[in-house]
């Protein structure tokens, strides 16, 4: 583990310097019209400038596929990995900068399918870090086939006869997890709703997991058209503790109150089909992080040459 | 140095913020060293240096006078640059001279808590301004006009976020008739961690003052916990107070309410004498603020995972607490 | 029944002097053979012998009871002057069983005088099943001029333990002793040291079996071998390959290492994880080989270069994001252990077939830098020099080792340590104006790297075709380009090698060429060829990719080349094998591709290390009249 001060920074920009949402602008986005990655750059972007995040200790870190491009778009430090693979490369990151903040974004295919294994043992790490996983239900980048989150019966060019297996339920997993800290959905229709769970994910220390429903405009448009139009099917979440959005009050009606401590009634909602629950499901603040539990003593050149040489006499002839 | 063992004792629990702190000095120094030997260096001496880097293993397989040669000296830094950086070293090497002193403060006679901190840290301070340099040097960017300054003792209080952070813990010895805790609010930021060693006669709950949500507070009589202070990731404040003074914890990621935060392991009597200039009065409100912190609401809804409230009587202190508040506030029971 | 030999006589014994002489001690798993062959090699090191000690392993934990396959324990060979590998066949064996010791006849792994202490109670076993498979094997090893000395080990540690189990490696322990003359006051700190964390009453019955077999062997085996010490002058320490690379690890400065379980790379990191924090390091097992690699890449990229120590069926996993790692020209050191392949194949045993798939493994065209150490002692000071050359030149640096120097144990020179070997601090210091991802110097693709935090320096890394500001960009000059920089700086690190030295004459008949681990039996056979008169010399790389320079002008002054390697390559005269199918060790190819010298090959996959005698053989296969004089 590096200990670093990184003061630089603030002193370039002087100690009242407020970052704006421009200043974490990368390059321009280049995803299609309308889909929901842009509401997440965007209210990731906000939430930056709202923390007032320096961009040179924020990393973005992602794997393969359409939300992959993320890191290009932002300008902060970003690692645009391989598919699947964000998170073992989040966790080096962490495990060796602990002070730098954070964010992976990954896709359905690459969170859920073939980057599923580190999805698990990441949940089980607890590093302090933001995981979003940007859901919509199909493999767009490679153009249209089936992901584990697409729904049953939805025909692509994998599955043309519509998707056989039922498809996985990403919160149910990761509330399975041991170690689960932060397991929370939110939907990319709902800005303000997005913004303060991506808000409240950032807040919690620890591992949060954030996904985030969204329509692929392409390839699903149309999957959580119901939801979108008749807001009555999306019953919010709402608790002191995880996420409340008064602004939301008025269109989502049906809300229930849920103590994000209580495992178990979030486990009973996460299994819920009839209806999509957006908040925060569940969130244990006092879960060991593995930043934490394997912090070491930083040595100096020095110290180690000595503590090498009395090494070397428990090996000596 | 350490005059009183619980010093020492404070000193070690403090051992990896300590060592943490001493590895970014040390690092900046590094940098700054290798920077000004790389100007100076004659391609001999630099294929010696890239030669050892090297490792005995590329003796016989690199040519180091080659390798040496493939990174050309950079263009060496302006002559008021150098001079900066050659201060900066200085003031870093200090610094590193310094020992366990520098984590050290002793409260003497005529000075104040806040002061005296601010003195201690304000040395670290200069580290701090001599690491930035240093960096400025080596990237090419220092101007004396604006960075000159930097290498002044700065207060606390104008640190900016990251040098809060990286601050180093202190040690603190002080009598307990001058432990205005007030003055330590001042201190409770970035990753602070502040361990008073209180000598002598001492208000019993002083530091009841610094329970804010986000600062770990500890007062102790034997040093127990004095590692969860060292390894709490926000600031921390922590007092060794003297036998009959209240033992307590505040721990921030123990809960939403400040009741299941803070757990008090001993509640003494509320004082009779005065200490120095605390009033007994004064003192005695210290204590029932700690108690009326420290009290479990009556009806607690069973939330499951918090941390559950501990039962009226379930232990002596819990039980001595209560039934004193009953007293105190003239409360009938209503259990 | 009784044994088939003549039992020792109390007769004056018979003291050979030699310049060198090789045991085993060979047991079931699980009875404390390797523990006894460990400590006789520690303590014959300490007296000034040379020493070459390998673990003899079987393929699972737990293998029944007295079969061939469960033979486990030490191969120690000691002599007067320093030992460079484990040498030819056994001269002495002590074994627990009959059966362990067939495994040893049937891979010829015993001298044909060679004698054998062994474990007769099973010649009196109730068990008649028992009883014939002792007299079957006695039969089969009659077909040798073996020695065969029955001892009923049992027998006589039950005379002060109730569990000879436990004990027996002691009793054999102290055989050894007074047969080969060992310092009984050195073995009993050694037992004291293996046993530290026991009680004091573990120690004391150690040691009285220990006195046990020591006095036994007093009075009913007459053999002594002497065998002259030289104390070394210098310090020296001993350990096993997988140990010096650890130790290595961590006087380079790394600081993390992230793994996944593997045989036979593992106990790199159980060295680690003992104490690397201490260091101010890590071992991070991940939750598999790609993860494994995946954090490590991660953490070299935020700060100091990391590592990562796996297998071949482990590299094999961790190819796409090697591949990544060249790509975007981050740091990374990884070590491979080799064992026998292809697929699982021989996970304990030795083999050097993983160095085209090192080195050509990845997709695309992906230029790294690929070394071997050829001693356990570069093991140790090989990880300095690629923790460095990876930050230098920005790349994949591997170090490719096997199990024969994993689990080879001898002594070293105790290293001069030096903090400048240790990696720089990080510099977090804003970047240059201008300065770019990929500051690429047009000549030697070298550029300065930009770590997180290094204020003005933001950017994206990318395993897409990307331009000089890691932009992501599809163009063909741009690809062309950002290709022509990442492969110009193996062009450039061969520029700073220097020619390797031959071991020998610089011009003879046959130059025998080899890489890593097979350095000392090759030169004990270059040696035993030359004081036959033959005209041959030797030559060990080190880089492999790039290769070292000046090879074809080494080449050229020698009738023949020929590599000599442990892996797979057809033999001339094999059924259908011709010049032009023949399929080549993977040295020789490489070779003649660098110096379009018709470079011969000779290998041999036979899951242990190459034996000096074999290598000989070789060797005189290749000279006319089969190197005749």
């Amino acid at each position: 583990m590096s200990y670093t001060c990184g003061l630089l920074p603030v002193l370039d920009q002087s100690d009242d310097h407020q970052y704006e949402m421009s200043e974490y602008e990368g390059a321009r986005a280049r995803w299609c019209p309308g889909c929901g990655d842009h509401s997440v750059l965007t209210a990731v972007q906000r939430l930056l400038a709202a923390e007032q995040l320096i961009p040179e200790q924020t990393m973005m870190v992602s794997g393969i596929g359409c939300s992959s491009r993320f890191p290009h778009y932002m300008k902060t430090y970003g690692f645009h990995g391989l598919h699947g693979r964000a998170l073992p490369v989040a966790t080096g990151i962490k495990l060796h900068r602990p002070e730098l903040d954070v964010f992976v974004t990954m896709g359905d295919g690459d969170c859920t399918s073939i980057g599923a294994g580190h999805w698990v043992h990441a949940i089980r790490y607890n590093l302090n870090m933001v995981a979003m996983m940007l859901d919509n239900g199909i493999y767009g980048l490679t153009k249209n086939q089936t992901s584990p989150t697409t729904p049953q019966g939805f025909k692509s060019n994998t599955q043309p006869f519509g998707s056989i297996l039922p498809p996985l339920n990403p919160i149910e997993v990761a509330l399975g997890i041991t170690n689960a800290s932060f397991v929370a959905q939110t939907a990319e229709w709902v800005p303000s709703h997005l913004y303060a769970t991506l808000r409240a994910a950032y807040k919690h220390k620890g591992f949060s997991f954030v996904r985030v429903l969204q329509r692929c405009p392409v390839f699903t448009p149309a999957i959580f058209q119901k939801a979108v139009q008749d807001p009555t099917r999306i019953n919010l979440l709402v608790h002191d503790d995880g996420v409340v959005t008064p602004d939301l009050d008025r269109i989502y009606q049906t809300q229930t109150q849920h103590d994000p401590s209580d495992l178990a009634a979030a486990r009973a909602l996460a299994e819920q089909t009839d209806r999509i629950n957006l908040g925060v499901f569940y969130k244990d603040p006092s879960k060991p992080r593995y930043e934490e539990t394997r912090r070491v003593t930083p040595r100096t050149p020095a110290e180690r040459v000595a503590l090498l040489e009395k090494e070397f006499a428990r090996y000596a002839v | 140095m350490p005059s009183d063992p619980r010093v020492a004792a404070a000193l070690a629990a403090l051992a990896k913020p300590i060592a943490e702190f001493r590895a970014s000095v040390h690092g900046a120094l590094q940098q700054a060293d290798s920077f000004v030997a790389a100007h100076s260096a004659t391609a001999t001496a630099r294929a010696a240096g890239a030669a050892v880097g090297l490792g005995k293993f590329a003796d016989m397989h690199i040519d180091a006078g080659k390798f040496a040669a493939l990174f050309p000296a950079s263009q060496p830094a302006a002559p008021d640059a150098m001079a900066a950086l050659e201060r900066a070293i200085k003031v870093l090497r200090a610094v590193t001279a310094q020992g366990d002193a520098l984590f050290v403060a002793k409260v003497t006679a005529g000075k104040k808590l806040g002061a005296t901190i601010d003195a201690a840290l304000a040395d670290a301070g200069a580290a701090f301004g001599a690491i930035v340099i240093a960096e400025l040097v080596r990237g090419g960017r220092y101007n004396a006009a604006d960075h000159a300054r930097l290498l002044d003792p700065s207060e606390f209080r104008a640190w900016n976020r990251a040098e809060r952070r990286f601050a180093p813990p202190l040690v603190v010895e002080v009598d307990g008739a001058d432990l205005y805790a007030g003055a330590l609010l001042d201190f409770v930021d970035g990753r602070e961690k502040i361990v008073l060693v209180v000598r002598g006669a001492a208000p019993p709950a002083p530091l009841v003052r610094c329970v804010t949500p986000g600062t770990y507070v500890l007062q102790t009589v034997d040093g127990a916990d004095l590692e969860k202070v060292a390894g709490f990731e926000g600031p921390a404040i922590a007092a060794l107070v003297p036998q009959g003074a209240a033992t307590f914890a505040h721990n921030p990621s123990a809960g939403n309410e400040t009741w299941q935060r803070l757990s008090v392991t001993f509640l003494p009597p509320l004082p009779t004498k005065a200490v120095g200039g605390f009033s007994a009065w004064q003192m005695g409100e210290d204590v029932k603020m700690l108690a009326d912190l420290a009290r479990t609401p009556f009806a607690v809804p069973g939330a499951p995972g918090a941390k559950s409230a501990p039962a009226i009587g379930a232990n002596d202190a819990v039980d001595r607490l209560a039934s004193w508040l009953l007293d105190a506030s003239g409360v009938s029971g209503t259990n | 029944m009784p044994a088939p030999s003549a039992t020792a006589a109390p007769a004056p014994p018979k003291v050979l002097r030699v310049p060198e002489h090789t045991v085993e001690i060979v047991s079931d798993s699980g009875e404390g053979a390797q523990k006894c062959g460990q400590i006789f090699g520690a303590v014959s090191a300490k007296m000034g012998n040379g020493v070459w000690t390998v673990e003899l392993i079987p393929a699972e934990i737990q293998p029944p009871p007295r079969v061939p396959e469960g033979a486990s324990g030490n191969r120690i060979r000691v002599g007067e002057h320093p030992v460079t590998n484990w040498g030819d066949r056994t001269h002495l064996v002590i074994a627990f069983n009959e059966q362990v010791l067939l495994a040893r006849h049937r891979v010829d792994a015993l001298a044909d005088d060679a004698i054998l202490l062994v474990e007769d109670k099973w010649a009196r076993s109730d068990d008649p099943d028992i009883v014939a498979a002792w007299n079957a094997a006695m039969k089969e090893l009659s077909g040798k001029h073996y020695r065969i000395v029955p001892v009923a080990m049992e027998d006589e540690c039950l005379t002060i333990v109730d569990n000879p189990k436990k004990g027996k490696n002691m009793f054999a322990l102290g055989l050894l002793a007074r047969i080969y003359g060992r310092d009984m006051e050195l073995i009993k700190q050694q037992i004291a040291h293996a046993f530290r964390k026991k009680s004091e009453e573990v120690y004391a019955q150690n040691v009285a079996l220990l006195e046990l077999g020591f006095h036994w062997a007093e009075d009913n085996i007459d053999i002594r071998v002497e065998i002259p010490t030289h104390p070394s002058t210098k310090p020296q320490v001993v350990m096993n390959g997988n140990e010096a690379i650890g130790m290595g690890c961590i006087a380079s400065g790394m600081e993390l290492c992230a793994m996944y379980p593997i045989t036979p790379a593992t106990s790199v990191s159980h060295y680690l994880s003992e104490v690397f924090e201490k260091f101010g390091g890590m071992v991070h097992q991940a939750e598999d080989e790609i993860a494994a690699v995946g954090v490590a890449i991660g953490a070299s990229y935020a700060g100091k270069v990391a590592f990562t120590v796996t297998s071949g069926p482990g590299m094999a996993l961790k190819t796409e994001f090697l591949g990544y790692a060249i790509m975007t020209e981050t740091p990374l050191v990884l070590v491979n252990v080799q064992r026998g392949g292809p697929s699982t194949g021989l996970p304990t045993k030795v083999e050097q077939s993983d160095l085209l798939a090192s080195i050509f493994g990845q997709t695309g065209d992906a230029p790294h830098i690929v070394m071997a150490p050829a001693t356990i002692e570069e093991c140790f000071h090989i990880m300095i020099t690629a923790r460095r050359l990876a930050e230098t030149f920005r790349t994949l640096v591997m170090v490719l080792t096997d199990a024969n120097l994993a689990t080879g144990v001898t002594p070293y020179d105790k290293p001069t340590l030096d903090e400048k070997w240790q990696a720089a601090p990080l510099d977090l210091a804003p970047v240059r104006e201008g300065q770019k991802a990929y500051d690429w110097n047009k000549e030697t693709g070298l550029s300065e790297r930009i770590i997180p935090g290094r204020p003005g320096g933001m950017f994206t890394l990318t395993g897409l075709s990307h331009d000089d500001r890691s932009k992501v960009a599809y163009s063909s000059d741009i690809h062309q380009h950002s290709s022509a920089m990442r492969s110009r700086k193996l062009a450039v690190l061969q520029s700073l090698l220097t020619p390797p030295t031959v071991y020998g004459d610089e011009k003879g008949d046959l130059l025998v060429v080899g890489w890593g681990s097979t350095k000392g039996a090759i030169e004990e056979a270059v040696d035993r060829a030359r004081k036959d008169g033959l005209k041959v010399s030797a030559l060990q790389l080190r880089f492999l990719s790039p290769l070292e320079p000046g090879l074809k002008e080494i080449f050229k002054k020698f009738k023949k080349v020929m590599t000599v390697e442990i892996n797979y390559s057809d033999d001339m005269g094999d059924p259908y094998v011709t010049e032009e199918n023949r399929r080549r060790g993977q040295l020789s190819i490489l070779l003649r591709n660098a110096t379009l010298v018709d470079v011969d090959c000779w290998g041999r996959v036979p899951g242990e290390p190459l034996r000096p005698m074999s290598i000989l053989e070789a060797i005189r296969g290749r000279l006319p009249r089969g190197g005749a004089a």
